[in-house]
């Protein structure tokens, strides 16, 4: 019963003062504004946690496989966990002003985006789980990566203009923000590559199913185009000779915003036919 | 005694007018203090010259021997070869109990950008030994830059100024060096110049956890010598290239005149290593790295002295009640040292005053004695007695003002009225 009462409403506005919170210590840094940020942070997870739960109750599936909306909240939860444990692991570092605003861009768009299960599910669960999973954490790597780049390019920013650092602006340094966006282009990048190996055995058995894929659809097509461009960013990374941090945060931060930007098109535009509708309305759900 | 600092510092200048007005080599100082010699023969002289600061102290006894302001500049101007005019806007002055207390300051680290650094004292004792060495200094800087290094033991003493990030190199890396670099233990290091400043940057870069240290400089065996305290490996000159090449953390504290790490240099460098990143901290004034270098590449972070201002500033206003103690300890040691330089200057006249009153008492009494031979010893004795009394009663109320006009300057008024009065020629 309770799990039908969170709404996404609750975590949204948990998170949106956790970043007021978070913002107010530009102006002033206090201790209770640092543990209100991490308190509404903890309460937002809590309810998201909870509405996911009470999501796959409702459809009998895991969140990643019952539809786009879901999948993008399960990559908002990711981050926000992500960001809560770095947080306390590292108190002093500013994350936030980072991180929360990934975690609600996500929020705001699941709203836009198909909630309605998609059909091929039940035919192949496994491989839709294996699939979706890959393609979600792939997807994740990247939107952090890209985070880790605009942090590398504030870092690098202050230390080339000799600005003193803002007690509200503590930065890892520039070689370990380096290193980890390199780890997680790395990483992400043949996740999405699986990802999109599995999709494209899922259209193979699709075949034979009651709802054939066809390999030239757009989604197919839009998802490999995407793809082919994370894996020039991989492979201009891995064999890349000398390449300046910053010149890699600035490819990263260009390969996440045409990631999301194909993305977003692909859903609001109507150009997923994949993976459900791309709005509400046209899946005569409830928005 | 007159004492007088014409000065530009930190918080008045920029870095740029610093190093166009420092005296990098003791050769240059020595320089300075024969030419301050020949225009003022009859002041006594010391110059501290630091990254931070550019201050010529000078005292004479006698205030009509003082130089003045213009005069001081104009030495300056004419030493450096730079238009006066730009140096009148820029150059500040303190006299008297002002310059005394700017000095235990100076002194104290109270007015150094890294407050509570060390590195000061010895500065300030550097300068003071070279004067000596130069006979530009006499009793009366001897006295003050004696007292004003006690004063800086008292601070260091009684405060705890000296707790915590109280040297550049500190600061430096603290705020910068941190921000580039995760870890310091897999970096290699390279100083060039083997100086106090590059000493104390290796025993704060030692602590960080850096093991692989290189030191270049002109003289090979201080570089072997400074290489060998902290496990190091020197070079010869010619290898500067190289070992910048090799290097992640490049500190330069040269007293070279112009920049020893040209763009030129740096760029061939940089051609061959790639743009990683490099962390390069200029100590030297003037700079050992001609600024051009920080816009060759990304890689590059460079920083001189000026660059860590306000990180200073900032630290400096954490420690606002440690520095409200220095300053209550130095504002009763200049009043101190003043009461002694002004108790110092009446003495003379007090002990000749003396002197001749009892002089003439003592022929009086001989001349009564002789014209009353009956005399016993007790009734003599009874009236030197007397007359001595009488001298010091007599004496006391000018005596007494005399030292009341000493509390708050040097009463030369007075004193020549007295000599006057009581006709007592030099």
């Amino acid at each position: 019963m309770f799990l039908h009462n969170v709404s996404l409403i609750c975590f949204l506005c948990s998170y949106l003062v956790a970043l007021a919170l978070e913002l107010t210590q530009f102006v002033r840094r206090t201790t209770a504004a640092r543990i209100g940020t991490l308190l509404f942070g903890v309460a937002g997870f809590v309810a998201h946690t909870t509405y996911l739960l009470g999501r796959s109750q409702l459809h009998d599936l895991p969140p990643l496989l019952s539809s786009t909306y879901d999948w993008m909240l399960v990559s908002a939860w990711l981050a926000m966990a992500l960001y809560l444990g770095v947080q306390l692991w590292s108190p002093k570092l500013s994350l936030g002003i980072f991180a929360i605003p990934i975690v609600l861009m996500l929020i705001g768009v699941a709203p836009f985006t198909s909630r309605v299960p998609i059909p091929q599910v039940s035919q192949m669960r496994w491989w839709s789980m294996l699939h979706a999973s890959l393609w979600s954490i792939g997807i994740l790597g990247i939107l952090l990566a890209c985070l880790a780049s605009l942090m590398y390019l504030v870092q690098h920013y202050r230390l080339k203009s000799k600005q003193v650092e803002l007690p509200a602006l503590h930065l890892l340094s520039l070689e370990r923000l380096s290193r980890i966006n390199w780890w997680l282009v790395v990483v992400s990048v043949p996740l999405q590559t699986l990802g999109m190996a599995t999709g494209l055995w899922m259209i193979y058995l699709s075949k034979k199913g009651e709802h054939p894929v066809d390999l030239l659809s757009s989604t197919v097509v839009i998802n490999a185009v995407m793809w082919v461009v994370m894996a020039l960013l991989f492979g201009w990374m891995l064999g890349a000779k000398n390449p300046t941090g910053r010149l890699v945060a600035f490819r990263t931060i260009l390969g996440c915003l045409f990631m999301v930007l194909t993305l977003l098109a692909m859903k609001i535009g109507s150009a997923d036919i994949i993976h459900g509708f791309s709005s509400p309305q046209q899946a005569g759900g409830n928005p | 005694m007159n004492v007088r600092v014409v000065y530009c510092n930190h918080q008045s200048a920029d870095l740029t007018v610093r190093e166009r007005l420092a005296f990098p080599s003791s050769e240059s100082l020595e320089r300075a203090y024969r030419e301050l010699r020949n225009r003022f023969p009859r002041s006594e002289h010391v110059v501290i010259s630091t990254c931070n600061r550019v201050e010529l102290y000078c005292a004479q006894e006698d205030p009509t021997d003082a130089p003045e302001h213009r005069d001081l500049i104009r030495f300056l101007a004419d030493f450096h070869q730079l238009p006066m005019e730009t140096l009148l806007s820029e150059m500040l002055e303190y006299q008297g109990p002002d310059a005394v207390r700017h000095l235990f300051e100076v002194a104290s680290s109270i007015d150094s950008m890294v407050l509570g650094e060390s590195q000061i004292v010895n500065q300030i004792k550097s300068a003071y030994e070279i004067a000596l060495r130069t006979d530009a200094n006499g009793p009366l800087t001897s006295a003050l830059f004696q007292r004003a290094i006690s004063v800086s033991g008292r601070v260091r003493t009684e405060t705890k100024l000296s707790e915590g990030k109280v040297s550049i190199a500190s600061v430096a890396v603290g705020e910068f060096g941190k921000s580039i670099f995760d870890r310091f233990d897999d970096k290699t290091v390279l100083v060039v110049g083997a100086g106090e400043m590059a000493t104390e940057t290796l025993v704060y870069l030692q602590g960080e956890g850096v093991r692989e240290i290189n030191v270049c400089n002109r003289s090979l065996e201080r570089a072997q010598r400074i290489a060998a305290e902290f496990n190091g490996v020197a070079h010869s000159w010619d290898e500067l290239q190289r070992c910048l090449g090799r290097a992640d953390v490049i500190v330069s504290t040269t007293g070279a005149e112009r920049p020893v790490i040209t763009a030129d240099l740096m760029k061939t460098v940089r051609r061959e290593s790639g743009p990683r990143p490099l962390f390069m901290l200029d100590l030297g004034a003037p700079r050992d790295v001609e600024p051009a270098v920080g816009n060759i590449d990304d890689g590059i972070f460079l920083y001189d002295i000026d660059d860590l201002e306000s990180t200073c500033e900032r630290n400096r206003k954490k420690r606002v009640l440690e520095i409200h103690q220095a300053r209550r300890i130095i504002e009763e040691e200049t009043s101190k040292f003043m009461r002694d330089v002004y108790h110092k200057a009446t003495g003379p006249i007090v002990k000749r005053l003396r002197e001749n009153w009892e002089e003439v008492s003592r022929q009086e009494l001989e001349i009564l004695f002789r014209k009353l031979p009956d005399l016993g010893d007790r009734e003599r004795q009874a009236i030197e007695k007397s007359i001595y009394r009488v001298v010091n009663k007599l004496l006391h109320p000018p005596l007494e003002t005399l030292r009341d006009e000493a509390r708050t300057g040097t009463p030369h008024g007075m004193i020549s009225t007295i000599k006057r009065l009581f006709q007592l020629n030099d």
